[in-house]
């Protein structure tokens, strides 16, 4: 047994090997915004349809969520229905709010009648608040708590059990 | 009725490769002859179980047998036969059916060919080889099955991933991947034997290094093939991006390089025998860490599989199959009996050693900058990525040090060179540098790194060019075997050393402009003007395309028009382009679309000048040429052992001789 050729050989593979078991669960995919953990940008947009204008600021001391879409985006139909019965089942004790991205009122109006409505919807004329969020595709959701600063943010459709998940990180943060 | 013959087909692959290992393991240990030859019968009955249940899972895939859960994935009725047929390997359960089929045809061959002059390596390499294949067939009766049924059975599918269905090469890129990587069990399984028998001797070292010769070639144009394809496709007008799926089929290209050369030694010199052991078993364990690369959902590339759950099981492999590597040669490596012989600085063998550290050295290099963001993420919160500028930068140096040795290694005699001999065979080559790096300052070469790869290829060429006239194969030449092995080398140099130039002079040299165009406007890019002709948008069966149409001229002469596009497929995203490339001799011209509207007749222009990229895809056809004229089989020496050839010092007077 040559120990010298075992010792080198197992000090190159094993922490190797360690590292790639370790990575699991990774997901490549994921880039971490910059925002999470600062104050959400603020913003006053108006509503759809001629509903009155939400402005950020007004809401603080509550927890928030800001929740990207657009008409023309295929998971964002299956996401709101979800966002819509949650908005619902938590009250005034959550404040959901979607900003639509890049759309037309009247296909807004449409989505929104084939989806459901529990919460305002405001239009981001000219995308600038996607801009100042990141956005880099729809849907995106930020988590905005009660002192106003984002605590996290979702690439991708929203399933339930993301949401809870995610709506549960609030109350850890007041607690 | 498919699905069930296909999961009967992949029981009775892992039966028979599971039993052909262990009576392979047997006959190693026992030296029992009819557990051999049970063995033997099993790993050719494995090959027949793969070959047929590819043909099957092929057949599937033509009729648009949705029950088969593959085909419901893959297929589509709307798609050209080709597309078809190349869906076989397009994701990950075909893929990995594929993999058995490739591994299959590789064990009979070789099981074949080694039992007719390398008997005693047989039973370890087959319990090897069989053991591997034990795994395979274990992911397809299992996490990645390909042969499951579906209820109720869909009329049509999506077909493959719409980057795999735009560009031919991704019907051709593939196989010689697998071919390649594929082909990494062979010489795994030899080195293997020969460990388990503490002995490699000189006449098997041949055999040996030919087996890892043949995968070496088709992942050298695997690997160019795929910088081909993003050449063509991407349309970022770069051919390599360290990506670490690239990377991954790199490394063991690096070792397996490092392997050929070293494999010289021990044959020479019977030095190295440990050595070349280590570098053979780290290409096949590279290639399985590749695998886990692509298929286990760790990495971001844009050649990876989508998630899926067989990373653990492709871990476990990569785990048992390394430390059993390392305890194997531990045990070993000290009764190979490498000779020992005084080594000097200025001698062929030492070039090889310098050779065989610097490879290493870019192997590690590359892997630890694509492994280096999951460490810093396993053990922080942190996020990062390694780019482009560190593995320019380690890996430039390398490159040029490795197109010098190229020159200077051949050049050298065996043993201890004399002065006298150095200036000799250096006084040209130095001169030839001189002039090429001349050549290059003269036209506007000012880069560092560019001047110096010109330089040394300069050198590198002449003594390549020298070393390949003498080793011109001739009809009266009484050996004829080494010496067209010697030629094929060559070959494969002189390609190196092309590819090697113009992989620097394409990288450093090339010109770029970004322009917004309106109908008819026009834009300068070196001698080239570029006039938008207009944009029209096309429908196909799967993708809504809009295609520009730009006119090219050089000092005022019409060369036509190209026509770079902007793709929409249903399940993406973003909009996929597809550059399109005007290719001569000494440059490409290189468009593709930003933006473009076909209301308002816009153009987003990215135009590119590259310099040399056609002599890099050349060049690899070159050095793939050599490797075939190496491996081609004429006569039967190539698997009998070779005597100990006074009549090599003949063929290559001066140099050849062995001062020592």
């Amino acid at each position: 047994m040559n120990r010298r050729v075992l010792l080198i050989g197992l000090t190159a593979s094993l922490p190797l090997l360690v590292v790639l078991a370790m990575s699991f669960g990774r997901d490549p995919h994921r880039v971490n915004s910059p925002l999470v953990g600062k104050d959400a940008p603020l913003f006053r947009l108006r509503g759809v349809a001629g509903a009155p204008p939400i402005s950020l600021a007004d809401l603080r001391g509550k927890p928030v969520v800001v929740n990207f879409w657009a008409t023309w985006c295929v998971p964002c139909h299956e996401e709101h229905k979800i966002l819509v019965e949650t908005a619902a089942a938590m009250g005034s004790s959550v404040q959901f709010i979607g900003v639509v991205y890049d759309d037309e009122e009247a296909k807004i109006l449409e989505f929104l009648r084939l989806n459901g409505n529990s919460y305002p919807t405001v239009v981001d004329v000219a995308g600038k608040t996607a801009i100042a969020y990141g956005v880099y595709g729809v849907p995106e959701s930020f988590f905005v708590d009660t002192k106003g600063k984002i605590i996290a943010k979702h690439e991708g459709p929203l399933t339930r059990e993301l949401l809870y998940e995610y709506i549960s990180r609030f109350k850890a943060h007041l607690g | 009725m498919t699905p069930l013959l296909g999961r009967t087909l992949v029981l009775l692959s892992l039966l028979f490769a599971s039993a052909g290992a262990v009576f392979a393991f047997a006959a190693a240990l026992r030296s029992s002859r009819p557990a051999l030859i049970l063995a033997r019968r099993l790993a050719y009955a494995y090959a027949a179980a793969m070959t047929a249940a590819n043909l099957l899972m092929i057949s599937a895939l033509l009729a648009h047998d949705f029950s088969v859960s593959y085909v419901a994935q893959v297929g589509s009725r709307s798609l050209p036969v080709w597309v078809t047929i190349v869906s076989l390997w397009s994701s990950l359960e075909g893929s990995i059916l594929f993999w058995g089929l490739i591994l299959g045809l590789y064990i009979a061959v070789s099981t074949a060919i080694i039992s007719r002059s390398f008997e005693d390596y047989l039973p370890g390499a087959l319990g090897v080889w069989l053991s591997c294949a034990t795994f395979f067939s274990f992911l397809l009766a299992g996490p990645a099955q390909p042969f499951a049924t579906i209820t109720p059975v869909p009329l049509d599918g999506p077909g493959p991933n719409p980057l795999l269905q735009n560009h031919i090469l991704m019907a051709i890129h593939p196989p010689f991947l697998y071919l390649g990587y594929v082909g990494m069990t062979i010489p795994f399984g030899l080195a293997s034997a020969a460990l388990m028998r503490g002995q490699l001797t000189q006449d098997f070292i041949r055999p040996l290094r030919r087996w890892l010769l043949l995968p070496w070639t088709f992942l050298t144009v695997a690997i160019t093939l795929g910088g081909w394809w993003a050449y063509e496709v991407l349309g970022w007008g770069g051919y390599w991006a360290w990506d670490p799926v690239e990377n991954a089929s790199f490394l063991p290209w690096l070792t397996a390089t490092a392997a050929l050369h070293s494999a010289i030694v021990v044959e020479r010199k019977g030095m190295l025998k440990g050595w070349t052991l280590v570098l053979i078993k780290a290409s096949f364990l590279l290639t399985i860490l590749g695998t886990f690369m692509t298929r286990s959902g760790v990495f971001n590339s844009v050649h990876s599989f989508t998630q899926s759950s067989i990373g653990p099981t492709i871990l476990v492999f990569l785990a048992i199959a390394s430390l059993w590597s390392i305890f194997l040669l531990a045990m070993r490596i000290d009764s190979l009996e490498s000779e020992r012989h005084p080594l000097y600085g200025a001698s062929r063998e030492g070039m090889f050693l310098i050779n065989n550290l610097l490879f290493v050295l870019l192997t590690l290099t590359v892997l630890i900058g694509t492994l280096f963001p999951l460490l810093v993420e396993a053990f922080s919160e942190k996020q990062m990525s390694v780019g482009r500028p560190y593995f320019d930068q380690m890996a430039v140096p390398v490159g040029v040090a490795l197109l010098f040795l190229l020159g200077i290694g051949p050049a050298l005699p065996w043993g201890r060179a004399t002065k006298d001999q150095l200036r000799r065979v250096f006084l040209l080559p130095l001169a030839a540098g001189a002039v090429a790096g001349g050549i290059g300052f003269a036209a506007g070469v000012r880069g560092v790194p560019t001047l110096a790869t010109l330089f040394a290829g300069g050198f590198a060429a002449v003594v390549t060019f020298r070393e390949l006239s003498r080793s011109l194969p001739t009809r009266s030449s009484a050996a004829r075997g080494p010496s067209r092995r010697r030629f094929g080398g060559y070959l494969v140099h002189a390609g190196a050393v092309v590819v090697i130039i113009a992989i620097a002079v394409s990288s450093t040299m090339k010109t770029s402009i970004d322009a917004q165009l309106t109908l008819g406007q026009t834009v300068k890019i070196g001698d080239y003007t570029l006039t938008f002709a207009g944009a029209r948008e096309v429908a196909e069966p799967h993708r809504q395309s809009i295609i520009a149409t730009v006119n090219v001229s050089r000092n005022g002469s019409q060369l036509g028009s190209l026509t770079p596009r902007m793709n929409f497929y249903e399940n993406q995203r973003e909009p996929i382009g597809t550059p399109d490339v005007r290719t001569s001799l000494f440059e490409d011209l290189y468009l593709s679309v930003m933006n473009v509207d076909p209301q308002n007749q816009t153009l987003g222009l990215h135009a590119m000048i590259n310099p040399m990229v056609a002599w890099i895809w050349g060049a690899v056809g070159l050095m793939a040429i050599g490797s075939v004229v190496i491996l081609i089989p004429r006569r039967k020496l190539i698997i009998a052992p070779v005597p100990t050839d006074p009549a090599m010092a003949q063929i290559a007077p001066g140099v050849e001789v062995e001062a020592g």
